[in-house]
């Protein structure tokens, strides 16, 4: 095997210890580009996610990497550092969609379906299947029919049918999107403890940065097709490289130079952001007070200022009214400095 | 009242006594009307599938026209088989016409457009992403189309039972492209109409009663077997 590798153009260094990864994969539909990457690698036993807006191209490439679907695709899908073909993607790949897709028929028929999909007999499947339904915490509901399952429930079948198959890879797409916060806190915690224990490569599509800080070691970020950035989650989260990523990670607060008279592009968290006068400053800019929006726990106030509507986050109720002025102050260890937007 | 009575009895009688002719004429009416829903399922089903599941241009217009020929009068179907299959048409020299596979081939005809119609609808009745999700747990396209299958099988029996029902009931056809010859071409539709012809209500209301045990008959295995339990 090693020798192979070393004769192989497209291995390096890093992908001998690649579970699933891509070089150069191009996605296109009637004649645009949808996607492109010229390298990913997610190793055994990591979880990497992938975080984007709508429409960046999240699914699709998920989807590309496992080859499912009808896809016009260009480059390679590597399996173990090598080039692989839909069959060896086929029984590596388990995948759970946005959607909890369910067969008529009990919860238990349909943990099974993925091992029989292998061609593993009925009675083996289930026999083999029933652990995941315990570990996902819906064992109880095995002779339910699953078309009586609430969304959090079908959700956790639909991991456990995908965990099931003991799959080499393992691609989420976004399947916490459609539930409630209670829900979907408790799933990810579950589904945390489930994942430390595998060996499994796992790819995680969501646009909510709290489920990349829950499940992933390391995070990209994807915008209009291209991953604009990768490493570690906490740094990709703390330090977004330009405008889009800040936005996308919740600096949604952008201060051009003219601004701040700083020489680059500055970015804020509101919950950094104060429109509270007399609190100690770092940055201050001035403006008027938009609307002042009441939530839980706190208050968001919009301040109109020279580099836009800002937002500013504060616990409490403390806030001016609209209408008069107000200074927005940021502390300096808040400010990130990030590039232009790359259009 | 009395008319009904008569057929009643008779009808039983006709069964039970084990009359020849009728027993003959039934299962000739299953034979063809079963092969002809079996070739309009041979055709109709990838038919109604690619409707259903792929991308193509003059997709809907196929689909539309399906819809229509849903209820395609089975006498216009039975005219231009015949004038396809008669002696010094295109397709004379087959010599088909009175024989029971001209009656299999125009009701196959009849059927196929239901075929089409109902399984294109009974797929896509199922989750879109359905055919992805099973590729998504290691199925390959032929074991995903299957599972699919299974997935829409009550909706697809439902096609087969409205298929069959279509031509079994049906006499237009059977009567043109059959021509109601005893022993070799008269069906239980087309001796009713016989018999009704001649006056013989009793024996026009058993083969009636003959062909609805002979519908329901059908029906009844086939439901059975698609709501067995699984």
């Amino acid at each position: 095997m090693t020798s192979r590798s070393v004769t192989s153009r497209s291995v390096t260094s890093r992908s001998v210890t690649s579970r699933i990864g891509c070089r150069d994969l191009r996605v296109s539909a009637h004649g645009r580009e949808l996607l492109q990457v010229p390298e990913l690698d997610v190793a055994a036993g990591e979880v990497l996610a992938v975080l984007g807006p709508n429409g960046a191209g999240k699914s699709t490439l998920l989807r590309a990497l496992g080859h499912l679907g009808g896809l016009h695709r260009g480059g390679d899908v590597l399996l173990d550092g090598r080039p692989a073909g839909s069959r060896d993607l086929r029984s590596a790949v388990a995948a759970v969609l946005q959607r909890p897709i369910l067969r008529h028929g009990t919860v238990a028929a349909n943990a099974a379906t993925g091992l029989q999909l292998r061609g593993v007999g009925r009675g083996e499947a289930r026999r083999r299947s029933a652990p995941w339904l315990d570990a996902l915490g819906v064992g109880h509901l095995a002779t339910r029919p699953a078309r009586t399952l609430s969304g959090g429930e079908a959700q956790r079948v639909a991991i456990a049918r995908a965990l099931a198959v003991s799959p080499r890879v393992l691609l989420l797409d976004e399947p916490f999107a459609g539930l409630d916060a209670t829900t979907r806190a408790d799933l990810l915690a579950d589904l945390r403890v489930v994942l430390d224990g595998l060996d499994t490569a796992t790819v995680l599509v969501t646009h909510d940065r709290d489920e990349a800080v829950a499940l992933a070691g390391r995070t990209a970020l994807l915008v209009a097709g291209r991953i604009r950035q990768l490493g570690a989650t906490e740094r990709v989260l703390d330090r977004p490289v330009d405008v889009d990523c800040a936005r996308l990670v919740g600096f949604t607060n952008v201060l051009p130079p003219a601004v701040t008279g700083r020489p680059d592009v500055c970015v804020a968290r509101p919950e950094h952001c104060s429109a509270v006068n007399g609190r100690p400053a770092g940055l201050r800019i001035p403006g008027t007070v938009r609307r002042v929006v009441p939530l839980g726990g706190g208050t968001r106030v919009d301040v109109d200022t020279a580099a836009g509507t800002l937002a500013c986050l504060a616990p409490g109720s403390d806030a001016p009214p609209p209408g008069h002025a107000a200074v927005v102050t940021v502390a300096d260890q808040h400010l990130r400095r990030v590039c232009e937007p790359a259009r | 009242m009395d008319v009904l009575l008569d057929g009643l009895t008779q009808a039983l009688s006709l069964l039970f006594s084990g009359d020849r002719e009728t027993w003959a004429i039934t299962l000739l009416t299953l034979r063809v009307s079963l092969a002809a829903t079996a070739v309009a399922a041979l055709v109709g089903v990838p038919l109604g599938a690619a409707i259903a599941l792929g991308a193509f241009p003059g997709r809907r217009l196929l689909l539309a026209a399906a819809n229509t020929g849903m209820g395609l009068p089975p006498v216009v179907v039975g005219l231009v088989v015949t004038v396809l299959l008669w002696r010094s048409g295109p397709l004379g020299g087959f010599g088909l016409l009175y024989t029971p596979t001209a009656m299999v081939v125009a009701q196959a005809v009849i059927a196929t457009p239901v075929v089409v119609a109902l399984v294109a609808a009974a797929l896509q009745q199922v989750d879109p992403e359905f055919l992805v999700q099973m590729q998504g747990l290691g199925a390959t396209r032929v074991r995903a189309l299957l599972a699919l299958g299974a997935e829409a099988r009550l909706p697809l029996l439902a096609a087969a039972m409205a298929a069959f029902g279509a031509v079994v009931s049906e006499v237009g056809a059977a009567q043109m492209v059959g021509g109601n010859i005893a022993g070799q071409t008269r069906v239980l539709t087309t001796a009713a109409v016989l018999a009704t012809s001649r006056g013989e209500f009793g024996l026009a209301i058993a083969f009636g009663l003959v062909l609805l045990l002979l519908a329901f008959a059908v029906n009844l295995v086939v439901t059975l077997a698609g709501q067995r339990p699984r």
